[in-house]
């Protein structure tokens, strides 16, 4: 193997990254007040589980990596509600290209988030934005109909489905399937995968889109082809119509949003941890009342 | 007993194939609390480690059937040292000779957890090593 590097400072970036997820919402209010750097651009990949995100992000990463110096991969597991660890297993889907020497991949766990990312996930995003990489490729854990808080994290959307992934009436519900900037029907060599394409397109081509406005394409995809190639050159095509079309101000304003609510979501965790046992006998107004005020405490 | 927050990679390295070991302990350890990380069959030393100091992790538990745990073990705790990550445990699992667990611990293993072990009181051995 190559000594690891093009990323001079890959200890130290993974050390940082163990701080920023383990920061009490104190030290993470303490962090964003130190300068801010630009974000990296973004790749979120969603979907639901088993549906193939971590095999396509490595080929994903190995074709982007030959037009990019240094990308990095945060990929999420589901925390046990039980015993609260961890089975990290989507490094293991990336070995085609996890040697590769300007790729940083690292594995984390959902913890207290229930929206498909993870606890201080906005930190550890700053992080990598302070060293410089080209692209960030963000893996949710495998999430259902309406978890789409990554929409505000990231700069382009691809939801991966699978054959199985449901009829036409399961995609025209609401939630993820409107929020999506591209859509993957992954394992499209399995049977059904040719109604799954049409129903998702079906759905897709029916809204109405402005002039102007970004169409989300719907591609297949599967092991054996070349589709790789053309998911890459949607998130080239969707990226330069953002250059052009984004609203970077709402945006910001959306990731802002979306950080403050984070915080406050686990400052809550944070206050039902400390609080006495007896606080959950009480009525709930009085509960309410009272992590209410100490969530208004300044920390 | 608990693990809670500690990241653990449990690794494959050599050309012995069989994991089923590896993946017990794997599962024992998430429901201790851990969060883990499996390598995968037939990893050499140089990966394991540059995956261990990418994820930052507390420990390397190695699971070696093949018998050539010396070597393997001196070569991971040699490629973390050289990446900057000599604070980061290595432990040792699967088929060891009782009269190489004192060698082991000697050139630096955090602990030595043969199979004929019950889960228990490995999990209180590491947890020990790890506080």
């Amino acid at each position: 193997m190559e000594s690891p590097p093009r990323l001079s400072n890959r200890r130290a970036l993974s050390r940082a990254l163990t701080r920023a997820s383990r920061a009490s919402v104190a030290d993470c209010l303490a962090a964003v007040a130190s300068s801010p750097h630009d974000p990296a651009t973004r790749i979120g990949i969603t979907g639901p589980p088993g549906a193939g995100k971590s095999t396509l992000i490595a080929r994903l990463a190995a074709t982007r990596l030959e037009a990019r110096a240094r990308m990095a991969v945060l990929a999420i597991d589901p925390t046990s509600p039980i015993s609260r660890g961890s089975i990290l297993g989507d490094r293991i889907r990336m070995d085609t290209v996890a040697e590769h020497p300007g790729l940083y991949i690292r594995s984390i766990p959902s913890r207290n988030a229930h929206d498909g990312l993870a606890d201080n996930i906005c930190e550890m995003l700053m992080v990598l934005d302070k060293h410089g990489f080209d692209e960030v490729i963000l893996e949710t854990v495998g999430v259902g109909q309406a978890d789409y808080e990554i929409r505000n994290l990231v700069d382009t959307v691809v939801l991966v489905l699978v054959p199985e992934s449901g009829d036409a009436v399961q995609a025209m519900k609401a939630g993820i399937l409107e929020t999506a900037d591209i859509y993957v029907v992954n394992k499209c060599d399995c049977a059904g995968a040719e109604q799954m394409l049409h129903d998702i397109r079906s759905v897709v081509d029916y809204r109405h889109v402005e002039p102007g406005e970004w169409r989300p394409p719907v591609l297949s995809a599967s092991i054996t082809d070349d589709s790789i190639a053309e998911l890459d050159e949607a998130i080239n095509a969707h990226s330069l119509w953002r250059d052009d079309h984004n609203d970077a101000d709402l945006h910001r304003r959306a990731r802002l949003r979306y950080h403050v609510e984070s915080l406050m979501s686990r400052r809550v965790a944070e206050l039902f941890d400390e609080a006495r046992s007896d606080l959950l006998q009480r009525p709930i107004r009085e509960v309410y009342a009272e992590l209410a005020r100490k969530l208004g405490e300044v920390l | 007993m608990s693990l809670k927050g500690k990241r653990i990679l449990i690794a494959k390295p050599g050309l012995d194939g069989h994991d089923v070991g590896a993946k017990i302990i794997t599962l024992a350890l998430r429901d201790a609390g851990a969060d883990v990380i499996y390598t995968g069959l037939r990893k050499s030393p140089d990966y394991i480690a540059r995956v261990a100091a990418d994820e930052d992790v507390d420990a390397v538990g190695l699971s070696i059937l093949s018998g050539s745990h010396h070597t393997l073990l001196a070569q991971t705790l040699d490629e973390l040292a050289k990446l900057g990550a000599a604070n980061i445990g290595v432990f040792i699992g699967g088929t060891i000779a009782p009269q190489d667990t004192q060698a082991l611990l000697e050139m630096g293993a955090l602990g030595v957890f043969t199979s004929e072990m019950s889960l228990n009181d490995t999990l209180s051995a590491l947890e020990a090593a790890l506080s």
